[in-house]
């Protein structure tokens, strides 16, 4: 079987541009939501704010018999003043009963938060101190958090344009960065809707996930570039077309099973790693996905039109291994 | 062969040596894993300090350092982090509210006068407080948590009732006033403390040591209510006092004393605000649960990823398990080795960069089948395979870590972890799938049973590879 993925590349534009312009619909809309007012809704990593969980005490007796009522604790948390916090009932990861309470608010100080402690505590049954976990972040360090993240982005980005210049050429390296920039945008656009329809957050993880991203997707980009390199420089007469889809085939069996190989890890992350790092897996399980995608349909085909409209007689680096070793 | 034979022994004694690591360094778990509390101290600029400097930073931290000390926790670690920021992890510290008290006020300062008549009892008091501090240095190396506490009360007490007996001057001399504080060389090898004050201090301070010139009474110097040092002032000050702002206080302090006791009345006079910026507290079972699923999640990926490689690539297949499993074991090891801390996305990076070491494995394995296909001799194709695959190898890897690299600068805190395990991981595996899978590879040539191309690539058109040698 051979793929020719330059006859029908208009497809695969198609296939990239539909689901980035539903990402971008998404974001816009988030940015409307009074609730949200960004293009992903963001966790109070970027925001600020205070996260509780409490999980109570099942060993001592009688203390889990009546299930949470979720009310109680909204009641409890407006006499406390924290009336517009996000609240959520939480099951335990082992045996499934739902005796644990999740809740979001605006950044408390210790008083009030050992204040709502005791309170819920009371109406709701004891606590297990060992399993409570508190995040406060202030609203600053949020900010900066961000902004680092973003600058990391850009950085890393600017590093590969680079090396991929100094070891192929400059064509190769902005396209292998707008394969980049698709997978970000791609995984992007579907967390915003995530974060529309399911309520999912982007913490500083996220920001984690998307340079990892970066730096697969480039990978995968590489080894085909490599091929054409190759290929070029044995045949540097062929026509563009023909060499890309050659050298697309030729490197497939080991996208795909790299690709493989770690998805088998990431869902491994995602089923069994726990809630902290099951965004976090889901993230690059979509972006590694748009990654193989892009680098076999759009760094190459963009490549291929590229070279087409300015001629071929673009000089090979000479950075490439000497292919007749070995043989 | 000579040179296959010296890898293979590498080789070994790299996994002897990992082996021993392993048993004997252990990785020390981040907070997020066992448990405790970390929090993120800003430190702010104010009117007086409109920027934060190292040596303001410096100064913060000391103070931090003796309110922790104060906490009473086991294993405390206190770090600086970027320009403005203090990293404060208390292991196993679950209601973190005393402790983000204590930590969030600015520090005071203040220089105060002793009572009349309490010579001997100062003495005796200190004496006991020394005896009680160089205990707690004992206990917190141990993990007996109620014995710290008890100390640590013991110590308390000891450092109320040094404080009643000084009393503040009026106006109280507080830190605002203190300019500057720094350890100077004497002659000999004595180091001196010098004080510098402004103008309105200068004048307070030159009251005060007028007050207690001669009498053998000292100047107590609090640090957050805790008496940091008593010096006396001689009985030539007694008719103006220590005037002029500035002042030295001796005591045959070594360098580091000298240095230290500047550091911390220069943190004490910092009018700059400090601010808890982040804090995160994690239950200690909930850690514990964390690592349960950590393993349950790196053993169920590796499985499926040994699995994989065998069934799809046989023989060579494998050898890179082999090369996989040792690679996991080396990239352990140099965890124990640097001190890598390990945390949850530290854990993930490792997970995944199991996933992504057999990358180079796959694209070796897929140039070696395409020259088998192509009619070459299983060696040759053994041989290209690799040659062939290296740039391709190269190429990815870099990129990788050019990310990992933007990362690590740029990130904080967790975002570190992931980048550095990550980093580790793709250099570790560089050297596995090259150097191990290689050699094994050449090993398996070697012996006659095992060399057949069917076993290195199923579906060969024909057998025109054998006659080709």
């Amino acid at each position: 079987m051979k793929l020719s993925i330059n006859k029908s590349r208009s497809l695969w534009w198609a296939i990239s541009s539909a689901i980035i312009l539903a990402g971008i619909i998404s974001m816009v809309i988030s940015w409307q939501n009074p609730n949200i007012k960004a293009p992903l809704r963001p966790s109070l990593d970027f925001i600020g704010g205070t996260r509780l969980q409490f999980e109570r005490d099942c060993t001592k007796p009688g203390n889990c018999d009546q299930p949470i009522d979720i009310n109680v604790v909204r009641e409890v948390a407006k006499a406390q003043g924290l009336g517009d916090s996000s609240i959520q009932i939480v099951a335990d990861r082992g045996t499934g009963a739902e005796n644990g309470i999740l809740i979001r608010t605006k950044n408390l100080l210790p008083e009030q938060r050992s204040n709502l402690q005791n309170a819920l505590s009371e109406k709701v049954g004891t606590f297990d101190e060992q399993k409570n976990q508190f995040d406060s972040v202030g609203p600053t360090l949020g900010q900066e958090l961000f902004t680092s993240g973003v600058i990391a982005l850009i950085v890393s980005f600017a590093g590969i344009i680079v090396y991929l210049t100094f070891r192929f050429q400059l064509d190769y390296a902005l396209f292998a960065i707008v394969a980049l920039l698709h997978d970000v945008f791609i995984t992007a656009g579907i967390f915003s809707i995530f974060g529309l329809v399911l309520g999912t957050e982007v913490d500083s993880l996220f920001i984690v996930a998307l340079l990892t991203i970066t730096g697969f997707s480039v990978n995968d980009t590489v080894v085909i570039y490599d091929r054409i390199r190759e290929t070029l420089k044995t045949n540097p007469n062929g026509a563009i077309a023909d060499i890309v889809d050659d050298a697309v085939n030729q490197t497939l069996g080991r996208s795909i099973n790299t690709t493989f190989t770690t998805m088998l890890s990431l869902f491994a992350i995602f089923l069994f790693g726990g809630e902290t790092l099951k965004n976090f897996a889901l993230a690059l399980i979509i972006g590694f996905t748009a990654g193989a995608y892009s680098s076999i349909f759009i760094a190459s085909t963009l490549l291929t039109l590229w070279r087409e409209r300015n001629g071929q007689s673009v000089v090979v680096s000479g950075e490439s291994i000497d292919t007749s070793a070995g043989n | 062969m000579q040179r296959q034979r010296s890898l293979l022994i590498l080789i070994l004694v790299l996994i002897i040596a990992a082996f021993t690591v392993i048993a004997t360094i252990p990785i020390p778990l981040g907070l997020d894993l066992r448990g405790g509390s970390q929090l993120t101290i800003q430190v702010k600029p104010s009117a007086e300090i409109p920027k934060i400097t190292e040596r303001e930073l410096e100064g913060v931290k000391k103070v931090v350092e003796g309110r922790i000390n104060g906490l009473g926790v086991s294993e405390p670690v206190i770090q600086t982090v970027g320009t403005d920021k203090i990293l404060v992890q208390l292991p196993g510290v679950n209601n973190p509210e005393q402790a983000e008290r204590v930590l969030g006020g600015t520090a005071q300062l203040e220089f105060r006068t002793q009572k009349p008549n309490t010579e001997t009892q100062l003495l005796a008091f200190q004496a006991s407080r020394a005896e009680l501090k160089a205990k707690q240095e004992e206990l917190r190396k141990s993990t007996d948590k109620a014995a710290i506490v008890k100390n640590q009360e013991d110590l308390q007490k000891s450092n109320q009732a040094i404080a009643e007996l000084f009393e503040s001057t009026n106006p109280p001399l507080i830190g605002k006033y203190l300019k500057d504080a720094y350890g100077e060389p004497t002659q000999g090898n004595n180091w001196n403390v010098a004080i510098r004050f402004d103008q309105q201090g200068g004048q307070l301070f030159a009251n005060l040591t007028k007050n207690l010139a001669g009498t053998g009474r000292s100047i107590g110097v609090f640090l957050d209510n805790e008496l940091i040092s008593a010096p006396t002032v001689g009985i030539e000050f007694a008719a103006a006092g220590i005037s002029g702002g500035s002042a030295v206080i001796t005591g045959r302090f070594t360098a580091q004393e000298a240095n230290d006791l500047g550091v911390q009345l220069r943190g004490g006079a910092l009018p700059v605000p400090v601010e808890i910026a982040e804090i995160r507290t994690v239950g200690a079972t909930l850690g514990k649960d964390s690592i349960t699923s950590s393993i349950y999640a790196g053993i169920g990926g590796l499985t499926l990823v040994l699995t994989f490689m065998v069934v799809y690539y046989r023989l060579p297949g494998l050898i890179a398990d082999i090369a996989l499993l040792i690679y996991a074991l080396l990239t352990w090891a140099t965890f124990a080795l640097l001190g890598v801390t390990l945390t949850l996305p530290g854990i993930a990076g490792f997970i995944l960069s199991i996933g992504m070491a057999v990358d180079a494995n796959v694209l070796i394995f897929e140039r070696t089948r395409e020259e088998l296909q192509a009619g070459k001799s299983l060696y040759r194709s053994i041989e290209s395979g690799f040659y062939r695959a290296f740039s391709s190898i190269l190429d990815g890897n870099v990129t990788t870590v050019i990310a990992c690299a933007a990362l690590f600068w740029l990130g904080a805190g967790l975002v570190k972890g992931f980048a550095l395990t990550l980093a580790l991981g793709v250099a570790v595996s560089m050297f596995t799938a090259i150097t191990c899978t290689r050699t094994l590879m050449f090993l398996a040539y070697t012996i006659p049973a095992l060399k057949k191309p069917e076993l290195f690539c199923p579906n060969l058109p024909t057998n025109q590879a054998e006659v080709a040698q």
